[in-house]
């Protein structure tokens, strides 16, 4: 039978789609391979794939491993590298702890002596008077500046107190944006156009900074997008994702089946993982939960609270030896009763 | 016997009232047999409680072994326990509700304002997450941020709202241990408490009062399971052995009763404490042995005891492994091989299991002389039993044979020996994908194996190294119906996953049709009438002014008369015009897995049928030209010249300069570092990008300098089997060994280095795993290690990446199976959810994209 009008190729009724997105997803999940060799470019380097990536997508994982920004510039600051730059700086967060070389404690006095590293100072472009002065500013407290060596005073000399400043110290943010991680100008080969790329996914601050493109940036971080554009953005962030890291493995997968995936785990509103917690620990039915995985737990609760199991999905009608309501089981044929008696074997 | 249809399942709690209803017998005597070897009447295994050997009659329905469902009976507790597996829910309750008046510590206002959701949040903090699950899963926590100020207002509450009673805090301690302040609550003084509380607050905390009061879950009426339950079995030296269920129960009842006397002899109250506790003990690890806090109950050996949570549990318990997993019948296994001259939807079926497996006949008032006709045979496909209108089936015997025949009548069902033709489903585990499971027609054959068609193997996954497959047949009629027009093997060419098709010509296939559509081959009348009648074809092509026929014309036999198609491969256009191939070589891209826009083409305007018809006599006619062309590969082809060592030489010594360059940038401090990266592991990315450049290029001087006739590289261009990598391992260098980590490996000897013969701390290529050696010229001792390395790293992978997506695997489907299309094609569960408005925003399936890309080029 030939197919030559669309709607010969319109879903049938009952179709199991689900059950097709899972093996769809999960069929090819043994030919994914972790240990990349072949990567050509850097960004690809950095970020968790394959199968680790495509786990972390589907259980909604509050943070992803690798989290990864793409901020695109405004008309200006693309074309040239020195604003592109600029920008970049702006958004790159250094922490205290990455030009620290050698960090004393003084608890006799309550001083704590910071030893900054050339290097990094250079790398990062700053002299020890602005990171003197920021630190100053971050932990209220006197910070004396001398050659490359910091002195903070902490009034106290208790011992848990100054160990705490010292915390604090390693952990503050000197420049950047917190939460924005690296930041590195990148030149897309075939445009021309400047962007930056960035190891952390604080889109909201990175909004912030002048120069940038608000429209196009991009974050790997589903959540990050949740919270910021909403459930449907997350939805699509999640087929997106999916679908991006399938390609690099050189899976081809209908763009279908992920965005069911995706609309299954965002369909209540908020984001829900795949597992125990999430979609499977939230069937109406006690016996899907009950075969599914905390067997006890949830006959022990269902019995506590009174509740009652409609038999409608799979799992339980497959337990009690039912025909399963999908697929040609949800077709039911009827007929009148008093028909029935016109009918002889 | 048509069963009861389960409409809906209600869960609770059993009131005492219902135990005493369901109870047939109080148990008394803590032991199961007399010295004579015969239930004790009032023991543990009282026949009141059901019959297992067969021949007995149950004592209380009368009925035998088969029949009698087994009755409970009880054991009265002289003090009461508590249910261990609920004492979280009773911790909840004793907590939420007034010691005083039993009320709920929320002011009535309070009451009211509360929502149906939060309800439920008292529930959830039953569940008591690990923190590192609450920070996993966002969605809960924001879910339980609505109700936990409703939860932190009940226990902090110092006063009950109602009757004004200050509070004392309860406290917990697993498994069954309650305080009051410094007080310890025995179970018949929280029995108490629980009773207090009115139905109308057990609603407000989401509890359902009719069918769980909270105060039937402290025990004095033990139910006992009937003998059905925990059957003892006879060891072969007539010892019995009794079930672990039974071994509980006995050390409860004996408890029971030492405390029932240390009771009525007014024994001091820490002893009869004590032996509460105890059999506080006993009933806890009968409901589950693996309760915290208590050690668990131990076998003689040692071995812990099964009790009735550990029969529910995990893979191997009765949820799992016995009601999701069904059985079958009508089912046969055996290892499978190949038969080339069988249909793509055929399957070869030995006679052997072709005798034993049955299809029923059903016999009706106009097929009578049929069934009788059948009946009456004594060979092969004959009737093998027969079930009456009532159910009873008889295995037809020469004995019986008259009689039946005599006696058959519609109404009854004939089982008849699997013949050609039947439709029967056919499975290889693991079952990935729903190919794994197809429908074919039965081939009665001789031999011991099943066959299949070659082509058929990839969506299995099959190879005939000792694979076997299971075969099913289905026995009602909507099955066969189903099987036939849903499960058929020609269905299934095209995956839902990408719209590509799974059933492709594979190895042989490929190579044939690429010798034979090649510009060159022509054949003469002897040789084409050969092939072609191979292929079952009894017509020529038009020859050549000389007589000679072309390779592609008689490839265009196979192709339907009016096929146009066109597409661009590596190796050129492949131009099909009016049934025609003009131009081009058939090779995988237009034909085999992956790249397959002739099967879509045909598939698309000609249909299954005539798809499966194409695949399975080019797939004969491929391997028929194969076989008489000839292909061979031995180390000949691997072998290379001068030329090609000093390219391999130069190639190797260019990327070495490179990298050392590197490691000196590296070394001045001059290499920018990648972001996210320091500066020593960006040293290290770039090396490896490096090195894989390296074996890029390695491919392209092979290329450049191997004879285009090398029968290895014809292969690889045919796309059957190999490529330019497996030829580059052969006469160039197998290049980086990978390792578990996805990095070079480093460390094996001491620190810092593989081996001894590496200095420390060196980055080098040759150092660090990267094998320039390759097979043809044999490997060196220090390449070998570092390839055997890489090789155990990937193997164990391979077994760690299985697991791992398994459970993957196993949490989607589970998570995503009740999701189908409902009427109105919106995507539903089974609690009738819309999840998706129309399926994938357009309503259609998956595998139109491939048909819409096909349908936009022809436009064009």
């Amino acid at each position: 039978m030939a197919k030559e009008k669309s709607s010969d190729f319109k879903v049938e009724f009952g179709e199991p789609v689900g059950m097709i997105a899972a093996q769809s997803v999960g069929e090819p999940g043994t030919q994914m391979i972790l240990r990349s060799f072949h990567f050509a470019g850097i960004e690809s380097a950095i970020a968790t794939s394959g199968l680790p990536r495509i786990v972390e997508l589907v259980d909604a994982k509050k943070r992803p491993t690798t989290p990864l920004s793409t901020i695109y510039l405004d008309a200006k600051a693309s074309r040239n590298i020195d604003d592109a730059e600029k920008v970049a700086a702006k958004i790159n967060e250094v922490r205290m702890g990455t030009l620290v070389r050698r960090i004393i404690e003084n608890f006799a006095k309550g001083t704590i002596k910071i030893a900054l590293s050339r290097q990094e100072l250079e790398s990062e472009d700053m002299t020890p008077r602005q990171v003197a002065d920021r630190l100053g500013k971050l932990l209220s407290l006197e910070v004396a500046v001398e050659g490359l060596v910091l002195t903070v005073k902490t009034h106290t000399k208790n011992l848990k107190e100054v160990r705490a400043v010292r915390v604090k110290i390693m952990r503050s943010v000197i420049s950047g944006i917190e939460g924005a991680g690296k930041a590195i100008v990148q030149k897309n080969l075939k445009t021309g156009e400047f962007y930056i790329i960035s190891a952390g996914s604080n889109i909201e601050g990175m909004m912030g900074i002048e120069g940038i493109d608000k429209s196009r940036i991009y974050t790997n971080d589903v959540f990050a997008i949740y919270r910021l554009f909403g459930i449907e953005a997350a939805r699509n962030a999640i087929a997106r994702e999916l679908q991006l890291t399938l390609d690099e493995q050189k899976i081809s997968v209908d763009l279908r089946h992920l965005l069911l995936i995706a609309d299954a785990m965002t369909a209540s509103g908020s984001v829900k993982g795949v597992g125990r917690h999430g979609l499977s620990g939230e069937k109406k039915s006690v016996f899907a939960r009950a075969a599914y995985e905390e067997t006890v737990k949830h006959l022990i609760n269902a019995a506590a609270f009174g509740e009652t199991d409609q038999m409608r999905g799979v799992t339980e009608n497959i337990l009690v030896g039912k025909q399963i309501p999908i697929g040609t089981g949800s077709v039911r044929l009827a007929i009148k009763k008093e028909d029935m008696s016109k009918v002889k074997p | 016997m048509q069963a009861e249809i389960i409409k809906n399942v209600k869960f609770g709690i059993i009131s005492p009232e219902k135990a005493k209803r369901l109870s047939v017998v109080k148990l008394s005597i803590p032991d199961t047999y007399n010295e004579d070897g015969y239930p004790i009447d009032g023991g543990l295994l009282d026949q009141r409680l059901g019959v297992i050997d067969p021949g007995l009659v149950c004592k209380t329905c009368g009925a035998r072994a088969k029949s009698c469902p087994g009755h409970f009976g009880h054991i009265e507790l002289v003090r009461p326990v508590i249910h261990s597996e609920f004492s979280k829910i009773l911790y909840m309750l004793l907590q939420s509700t007034c010691g005083e008046c039993h009320r709920v510590l929320l002011t009535d206002d309070e009451i009211h304002g509360l929502q149906d959701k939060s309800k439920k949040i008292i529930a959830l903090e039953v569940e008591d997450l690990t923190d590192a699950e609450i920070a996993d899963n966002a969605a809960e926590v924001d879910e339980k941020k609505g109700g936990k100020s409703v939860l932190k207002k009940i226990r902090s509450a110092k006063k009950c709202p109602h009757c004004g009673a200050p509070q004392t805090k309860i406290k917990f301690s697993s498994p069954t241990y309650f305080y009051m302040g410094d007080k310890k609550l025995k179970p018949d003084e929280i029995r108490d408490m629980l009773t207090g509380i009115n139905n109308e607050d057990l609603r407000i905390l989401g509890i359902d009062p009719d069918s769980s009061r909270p105060e039937w879950l402290i025990l004095t009426y033990l139910l006992v399971p009937p003998v059905n339950v925990r059957p003892s079995i006879t060891l072969e030296s007539g010892e019995r052995s009794e079930d672990d269920l039974t071994h509980k129960l006995v050390d409860i009842m004996r408890i029971n009763q030492r405390l029932a006397q240390n009771i009525n002899a007014g024994a001091p109250q820490i002893i009869i404490d004590d032996l509460w506790e105890l059999l506080q003990y006993h009933v806890t690890a009968y409901f589950n042995n693996e309760t915290s806090g208590i050690p668990p109950a131990r076998h003689r050996s040692g071995r812990a005891l099964k009790t009735l949570a550990q029969r529910l549990k995990g893979k191997e318990g009765r949820f799992r492994y016995n009601l999701s997993g069904k059985r079958v019948n009508y089912s046969a296994r055996t290892v499978i091989s190949v038969d080339p001259y069988i249909n793509l939807d055929e399957v070869g079926v030995p006679y052997d299991i072709a005798s034993r497996l049955t299809v029923p006949f059903y016999v009706t008032a106009w097929n009578l002389d049929k069934a009788k006709e059948l009946l009456a045979r004594t060979e092969y496909p004959m009737i093998l039993n027969l079930i009456s209108g009532d159910g009873k089936r008889k295995r037809v015997i020469d004995i019986n044979h008259d009689e039946l025949l005599a006696a058959v009548k519609p109404g009854d069902i004939l089982e008849r020996q699997l013949v050609d033709g039947d439709i029967v489903l056919f499975n290889r585990q693991p079952s990935l994908h729903r190919m794994s499971i197809m429908a074919h027609r039965v081939r009665v054959l001789p031999g011991k194996t099943f066959r299949i068609n070659f082509c058929v193997t990839s969506p299995y996954n099959a190879d005939f190294d000792g694979d076997e497959m299971n075969l099913h047949v289905p026995q009602t009629l909507e099955a066969q119906v189903e099987a036939k027009y849903l499960l058929a093997v020609q269905h299934q060419v095209f995956s839902p996953r990408d719209g590509e098709a799974v059933i492709t010509n594979n190895e042989d296939g490929i190579t044939g049709m690429y010798f034979l559509t090649k510009d060159e081959t022509r054949l003469n009348k002897d040789e084409a009438s050969y092939i072609l009648g191979i292929g079952g074809i009894y017509e020529l092509p038009e020859p050549d002014k000389d007589g000679m026929y072309r390779g592609k014309d008689i490839f265009s036999l196979l192709l339907p008369p009016k096929l146009n198609f066109e597409t661009k491969t590596a190796g050129g256009m492949v131009r099909i015009v009016n049934g025609k191939l003009v131009e081009g070589v058939i090779t995988k891209e237009t034909y085999g897995k992956g790249n397959n826009k002739l099967l879509i083409k045909i598939g698309m305007e000609y249909g299954d049928e005539v798809l499966k018809q194409f695949l399975f006599l080019s797939s004969k006619l491929a391997d028929a030209y194969v076989t008489f062309a000839g292909v061979t590969v031995g180390v000949k082809e691997y072998t290379t010249n001068n030329e090609i060592e000093k390219a391999r030489e130069e190639l190797l010594q260019n990327t070495f300069r490179l990298i050392d360059e590197k490691i000196s940038q590296y070394k001045n401090g001059k290499l920018e570092p990648l972001i996210g990266y320091t500066r020593r592991e960006s040293l290290e990315r770039r090396i490896i990008v490096d090195l894989n450049l390296a074996r890029e290029k390695a491919g392209d001087v092979l290329i450049r300098h191997i004879d285009p006739q090398n029968s290895a590289m014809q292969m690889a261009r045919a796309g059957s089997r190999g490529s330019i990598f497996q030829y580059e391992q052969m006469s160039m260098f197998l290049g980086q060994q990978a390792t578990l980590s996805g990095g070079r490996i480093k460390r094996g000897y001491y620190t810092r280095r593989v081996l001894p013969h590496i200095y420390e701390g060196d980055v080098r290529p040759s150092a660090r795993g990267f094998v320039q050696t390759n097979y043809e010229s044999g490997l060196s001792p220090i390449d070998l290690f570092m390839h055997a390395v890489g090789s155990r790293g990937s193997e164990v992978y391979k077994a760690l990446l299985t697991a791992r997506s398994g459970y993957l695997y196993r949490r989607l489907s589970n998570a995503l199976q009740d999701l189908y299309i409902e009427k109105d094609f919106s995507v539903r569960d089974t609690a009738n959810n819309v999840v998706q408005t129309s399926y994938g925003g357009d309503g259609m399936e998956p595998v139109a994209t491939q048909f819409a890309k096909m349908a936009e080029k022809d436009k064009k």
